[in-house]
């Protein structure tokens, strides 16, 4: 029997013998002791090679005071993260932190009773040491906090080039709608597109018609959530975006915030709707215009109106399902600690913007060559994202809309531009069937 | 005694028969469990979901009966995704076949590098789906795609077209994204059946004067007949609940302009978060499909 037929191969019997014996190697392998006992999982829709490398860091330097527990991080995006996270909660396997999501997607999570408070962290953290007010959009119920910022993200600023402003003889930035149009007209032309604004069935869209319809003074809900979209600011609001079509690219209709971010950067559109990320991919990818970007608020249907800045109040998050809640607790005030939060920032700076006072005026922070060098465009945009909203919570005003993030993903948002811009149906039809459609998520 | 013996016999015959009832039993329950546990139970299970209104992330909801059915047939939104499918599936398959075919007839034929060029026109089946519309993404790119430099350098157009942003554009483009992708299953079961047709019925066939025209619609088609027939009902059941290629390609946009009936499952299911119009979505899809594929099968009996 020496396991081997008389052909020369090996017998059933050794076949089945080694079989068993790879089974009982693997059922012993299993029952060594693990090296780590804790797993954290983390998600993020931030991912960039430079955030991915603030990240190492900090999950490094955690796991080296924390020898027994593993950090894990998983990617999703902003397009995928509804669906990804809902099979996570309707499966039981949810992550233990979740981390960049907008506010509204929190307030969505938190009604549904599926996320842990958050205070324990907050006061971790130090509460005294957030910026005032900063956590104000997760407080949905008195007194308790859902989540906390990570970040504060102005996204809807207007980036302009200034070389070709110069070109075309303009001599300030445009403040209303009437004035950003004539420069993008002025600005295109040979091989370069006004704008990069987003036309497509996606969720950047749907936050970028948020934007404009605030813009002209409207919005979406009365602060008491009625809806409150059929009204003439939106007619207003549509009727610019649909003129601005023939000053973006053609490819527009599909673009959501990277394509939008790459259109600029890559000095395919004289202007972008978009956040700081602007200023590191600039300098990195595409260094020659480094000199000629700045940015300024988005401007208004007129000077009357006020600029509405979009922040999507990048959160941090806990499952209420998450195991080991002790210990992920402890990872997630780790996220804001000294040098691991600054190079967090400093992966994308002026597009995570410090919610943390002591962080915004560590000098570690301040001596970035980005940061030294945007000074200007920083600040601006910190001062704006301060004061900005979005469609969970549009104004100081408004009650907190849970249902925003249903709203959003719904994408009777964009469905309703692409009505306008690709079909030319009358806005304000248009308008009057998308209210109607909002009004029975509202009733849901 | 005669007669005891006889009840006796009787009675160890049906001991028998009864243990080896048993023995089946016990045979064929592996693959009964099986069947249940992947079959029956998802099925029954979305049979079940869709009666009732069904938050995703929790699970919970409350009975609602057929309401969810009557919803969807009365919206607009769900004919759309309908009529959509029908298109997406007719169209892509009538081309995957033609040029299946087509392909095959080449390939069959004593061509150089035959066995290469056979080797290279399964590519793009065996490439994944991500990758494959990454591709095809870029060459439709509005700045950068190769298409669009090749129509503005070429004169025929005055400014780059947009591909997949604006109807009909965005259903041609995605009917022939699906027929390059899935073109090349047609080649390897038409092919395998052409050569297996004998000679002699070619030979025969010139003989009574038949050209090349009449010798393919004459003896070829009818010998593919067969093979045309499981590849037809194969392909049209893949293509009908397509989703990854669409999803990729278009996300169901412009508007729902390419949005198909999986599209709008996966919608409802985790963008609207209601499982249990998903799961109704799902059913009336899988009964759509069996009328059409029985209808189909009967036809293909007949």
């Amino acid at each position: 029997m020496s396991g081997y037929s008389s052909k020369g191969g090996i017998t059933r019997r050794a076949a089945l013998r080694g079989a068993l014996a790879l089974c009982a190697g693997a059922a012993g392998l299993k029952s060594l002791p693990a090296r780590a006992n804790t797993t954290i999982r983390w998600w993020s829709t931030q991912s960039s090679p430079e955030q991915l490398a603030a990240y190492r860091f900090q999950i490094a330097a955690f796991e080296a005071q924390h020898p027994d527990v593993r950090v894990l991080f998983e990617q999703t995006s902003d397009e995928g993260y509804p669906a990804q996270l809902a099979a996570a909660f309707a499966g039981g396997n949810v992550p233990n932190l979740v981390t960049h999501l907008p506010s509204f997607a929190v307030a969505d999570y938190w009604q549904a009773g599926l996320l842990a408070p958050f205070d324990p962290v907050i006061e971790s953290v130090g509460s005294d040491r957030f910026f005032a007010g900063t956590n104000r959009v997760y407080e949905i119920e008195p007194g308790v906090h859902a989540a906390a910022g990570i970040g504060n993200t102005a996204a809807n600023m207007l980036w302009l080039r200034t070389d070709l402003m110069q070109q075309a003889g303009i001599e300030s930035a445009p403040e209303t709608w009437d004035e950003l149009r004539a420069a993008c007209r002025q600005m295109q032309g040979r091989g370069i597109y006004g704008a990069q604004l987003p036309y497509a069935r996606n969720s950047a869209t749907s936050l970028v018609i948020v934007c404009f319809i605030h813009g002209a003074g409207g919005q979406i809900l009365s602060p008491d959530l009625d809806v409150a979209i059929d009204s003439d600011e939106a007619v207003d609001a549509l009727e610019f975006y649909r003129s601005m079509r023939e000053l973006c690219p053609p490819g527009a209709t599909g673009y959501s915030w990277g394509e939008t971010l790459g259109a600029f950067v890559s000095g395919a559109t004289a202007t972008g709707l978009y956040a700081g990320r602007v200023l590191v991919n600039v300098n990195t990818r595409n260094p020659r215009l480094a000199e000629h970007v700045t940015c300024v608020p988005f401007p208004t249907v007129s000077a009357g109106v006020p600029p509405w800045t979009f922040n999507d109040y990048p959160s941090v998050f806990i499952p209420a399902d998450a195991p080991d809640l002790e210990m992920t607790r402890r990872f997630a005030a780790w996220l804001y600690e000294g040098e691991g939060y600054i190079r967090q920032l400093h992966a994308t700076p002026g597009h995570i913007l410090p919610v943390l006072q002591t962080a915004a005026e560590d000098e570690r922070y301040l001596d970035h060559e980005l940061v030294r060098r945007y000074r200007d465009e920083i600040a601006l945009m910190s001062t704006s994202a301060a004061a900005g909203h979005n469609l969970g919570w549009e104004s100081p005003e408004h009650r907190i809309n849970v249902k925003a993030g249903a709203l959003v993903n719904s994408g009777i948002l964009a469905e309703m531009v692409q009505r306008v811009v690709l079909n030319e149906e009358q806005p304000r039809t248009v308008l009057a069937d998308t209210a109607r459609r909002i009004e029975t998520i509202m009733n849901a | 005694m005669p007669t005891i013996r006889a009840a006796s016999a009787s009675l160890r015959l049906r001991s028998l028969d009864a243990r080896y009832g048993l023995l089946g039993a016990l045979l064929i329950a592996p693959t009964v469990l099986v069947f249940c546990t992947v079959i029956v139970y998802p099925l029954v299970s979305a049979i079940y979901l869709g009666l009732f209104s069904i938050y995703t992330p929790t699970m919970e909801g409350e009975w609602v009966g057929l309401d969810n059915y009557r919803r969807l047939l009365a919206s607009g939104e769900f004919w759309r995704s309908l009529a959509n499918n029908l298109i997406w599936t007719a169209g892509t398959l009538t081309l995957q076949i033609v040029f299946g075919i087509l392909v095959a007839l080449m390939l069959h034929r004593n061509l150089v590098f035959r066995a290469l060029a056979r080797s290279l026109v399964l590519f793009p089946y065996f490439l994944s789906t991500v990758v494959a519309v990454l591709v095809w993404r870029w060459l439709f790119n509005d700045l950068y795609g190769v298409l669009n430099h090749l129509l503005l350098w070429a004169g025929i157009v005055d400014l780059p077209v947009d591909w997949l942003g604006s109807m009909p554009n965005a259903m041609i483009s995605l009917i022939f994204v699906g027929a390059w992708k899935y073109f090349p299953f047609v080649v390897i079961a038409v092919l395998a059946r052409l050569q297996a047709i004998p000679d002699e019925l070619y030979e025969a066939a010139s003989i009574d004067g038949a050209g090349a025209w009449a010798r393919f619609t004459d003896v070829t088609l009818p010998q593919l007949r067969d093979v045309l027939i499981v590849v037809v009902l194969l392909r049209t059941i893949w293509d009908f609940k397509e989703f990854d290629l669409i999803y990729l390609l278009t996300g169901g946009g412009p508007i729902i302009g390419t949005q198909t009936l999986p599209l709008m499952v996966y919608k409802e299911a985790f963008a609207l978060n209601q499982m249990g119009g998903a799961s109704a979505t799902a059913v009336l899809m899988m009964l759509i499909m069996l009328l059409f594929m029985s209808l189909y099968l009967s036809r293909a009996r007949d």
